[in-house]
């Protein structure tokens, strides 16, 4: 075996932590939606490719990338609200395959909606210009739009579990998780905390989507890569876990970032093996409750 | 058995597997399918709704989702394109390989994550999907020719009648259809097929009564990987090559969509569905390339107003009607 620098294997660890940051963003949304609504979203990715065209949009008209990403949450968000109270609303109760196929349909729909408005090729959108230069750490380099990725989402998932913890919106959604019964007899509106929980959810997706941008400019087919990692992250990690959706999300980006490092062909297929395995050793993830899955 | 309430009687006649004429009546029908639309549409149509049967045993008659179906379709697909291509097998000998292998992917799947619960084999089915996918891809291109697809397949006979030319095709595809149509028809009255709508119905209650419920799906995952493969296979001989798009999660992606469109869990569900769906995919492709933006809204609006489907919304208005009858 020839040697490996380990400056280079840092490296590699430290991309794939990056990446395993957006994976974490995108799995959170997806399980805090399975948890509160029970509703396996099909096209979670769907939305996350919605965040990377809005902060496009948004970046060529303000110029400000932190408007940009803020906004992609707001306007993802908010679209994520109006489908559920049209579309997902009226299925609650019924066969519970019922809302996965709704949200395929959409995935399937939504994609060539852009293409028809922004056309079939992607949007390059161009890193922040203070992010955009590398630092030396010892001898590792580490580009610094990277570092702003984990330091980001750092900070987002502090945000997520202050919010779910500490006010009490967070505090009733968390009820609801458990016992939306329980909660709708003490006199709470749990149809509007559904409501605002799907918006939630996919504006994690949107974040997601929108800081992954700039590394992979926003394609209207981006979605569907996105859905499967998340559908991944979350078989590994354990349904409608959030420390699940974490550890998962980092596990996955590490495994994609060695296998793309070590051969570059199998990374497409790595975080499948991954999960096969997974499925073989703890069949219901990491952090699953037992019985859930 | 006597039955005096006339009420039980009707509503046990509603509940009744097709009758034979269904079967028979189908199969003449379509004989004449290519005077109506071009063979090749007509024989993609009768590809698909093999495909579709077994799609339709496994989530209409057992109530489980699998979404990556394009696994076993594929596969078949891959199969028998490589035997052809690399080992100048026979039609039949081809075929099997295209039929075996997805049942053996099946049983490896089915062990896996047939004890999951729907959401979550549904995901896991997918996941699986894309793995052959991006196997095909790039992995092993040297044996799939990734992404250009498995070209160079010879054109096939049988009993040294060739299949090159679209018509005879057609029949050949018939044949077949034709069997498997009324493989399924015996199925569906036969004890398993029977178990299988039990589960469907109250799984919980069929545990109770002693039956091994996850067995069952099991065998049904399977028998229903055995159709797709064959589809696959006759796919590859239909084409002379195989598309990697045959893997690709839109190929699940549109099964479930057909199945849903003519009706899950009826018999002739499959067969309206995937007849509409091609039908309505060839018209809107001629008008706009962007026609999965009109199939994924026309399949919301199903999923939202007739989850039934087209036979199934059918069935139901023909029982509201008997019950109204009866109840006179």
């Amino acid at each position: 075996m020839f040697e490996i620098p380990w400056n280079v294997i840092a490296m590699q660890f430290f991309f794939g932590i990056a990446l395993g940051c957006i994976f974490v963003l995108l799995s959170s949304g997806m399980s805090i939606i399975f948890g509160l609504l029970d509703v396996v979203n099909f096209a979670h990715g769907t939305f996350a490719m919605l965040g990377a065209y809005a902060v496009f949009v948004v970046i060529s008209l303000s110029g400000s990338f932190v408007v940009g990403l803020v906004s992609a949450v707001v306007i993802v968000g908010i679209i994520g609200m109006i489908v559920e109270f049209l579309f997902l609303k009226p299925l609650y109760g019924k066969d519970p395959l019922l809302p996965l196929l709704l949200t395929f349909g959409l995935s399937v729909a939504i994609p060539d909606l852009i293409k028809i408005i922004f056309g079939l090729i992607g949007k390059p959108v161009n890193y922040p210009e203070a992010l955009s230069g590398t630092l030396m750490l010892g001898s590792v380099i580490i580009p610094g739009y990277r570092l702003f990725i984990i330091l980001f989402t750092l900070v987002a998932l502090i945000s997520l579990w202050l919010f779910l913890k500490r006010s009490d919106l967070g505090m009733i959604i968390r009820a609801s998780t458990r016992d939306s019964l329980m909660v709708q007899t003490l006199g709470i509106n749990v149809s509007r905390i559904w409501t605002f929980g799907f918006g939630l959810g996919v504006g994690l997706a949107a974040l997601a989507g929108a800081i992954a941008a700039p590394m992979m400019s926003a394609t209207p087919d981006m979605g569907v890569d996105m859905t499967m990692t998340a559908f991944v992250v979350t078989v590994v990690g354990g349904l409608g876990s959030l420390g699940g959706a974490i550890v998962g999300g980092l596990l996955i980006g590490l495994v994609v970032a060695f296998t793309a490092f070590v051969a570059g062909e199998y990374s497409s297929v790595s975080m499948y093996f991954c999960m096969a395995l997974i499925l073989l050793v703890r069949p219901r993830g990491l952090f699953g409750e037992q019985g859930r899955e | 058995m006597v039955n005096d309430n006339t009420n039980t009687t009707k509503l046990q006649e509603l509940h009744a597997p097709p009758k034979p004429v269904v079967v028979y009546g189908t199969i003449f029908v379509l004989l004449f399918l290519p005077l109506v639309l071009s063979t090749p549409l007509a024989t993609e149509i009768l590809i698909w709704a093999i495909f579709g049967m077994g799609f339709n045993l496994l989530l209409g008659y057992t109530g489980v989702l699998s979404f990556g179906h394009a696994a076993y379709f594929g596969l078949g697909a891959y199969s028998s394109g490589l035997a052809f291509r690399y080992l100048d097998a026979s039609l039949p000998v081809g075929i099997a390989a295209g039929v075996l292998a997805p049942m053996l992917l099946a049983c490896f799947i089915g062990a896996l994550a047939i004890r999951k619960r729907g959401v979550y084999f549904a995901m896991i089915s997918l996941a699986f999907a894309q793995m052959l996918y991006f196997l095909a891809l790039s992995p092993l291109k040297h044996i799939t020719r990734g992404e250009d697809g498995l070209t160079h397949i010879p054109a096939m006979a049988i009993f040294s009648f060739s299949l090159g030319k679209p018509l005879p095709l057609y029949y050949f595809v018939l044949v077949v259809t034709g069997v498997m149509l009324f493989v399924t028809w015996r199925i569906l009255q036969s004890p398993f097929g029977k178990l299988l709508q039990a589960f469907r119905e109250n799984e919980e209650r069929a545990k109770a009564c002693g039956y091994n419920t996850t067995m069952v799906k099991f065998w049904s995952l399977v028998i229903s990987a055995f159709y797709a493969g064959l589809a696959g296979s006759l796919n590859t001989v239909y084409l002379g090559y195989v598309p990697l798009t045959t893997l690709f999660w839109l190929t699940s992606g549109t099964m479930v969509m057909m199945t849903i469109l003519g009706g899950k869990g009826t018999f002739l569900g499959p067969l309206v569905g995937v007849g509409v769906f091609l039908f309505l995919q060839n018209t809107i492709s001629l008008i706009t390339p962007r026609w999965e933006l009109f199939v994924g809204a026309i399949f919301v609006a199903i999923i939202l107003l007739f989850p039934g489907g087209i036979m199934g919304t059918l069935e139901e208005k023909m029982m509201a009607y008997r019950m109204k009858r009866a109840s006179k």
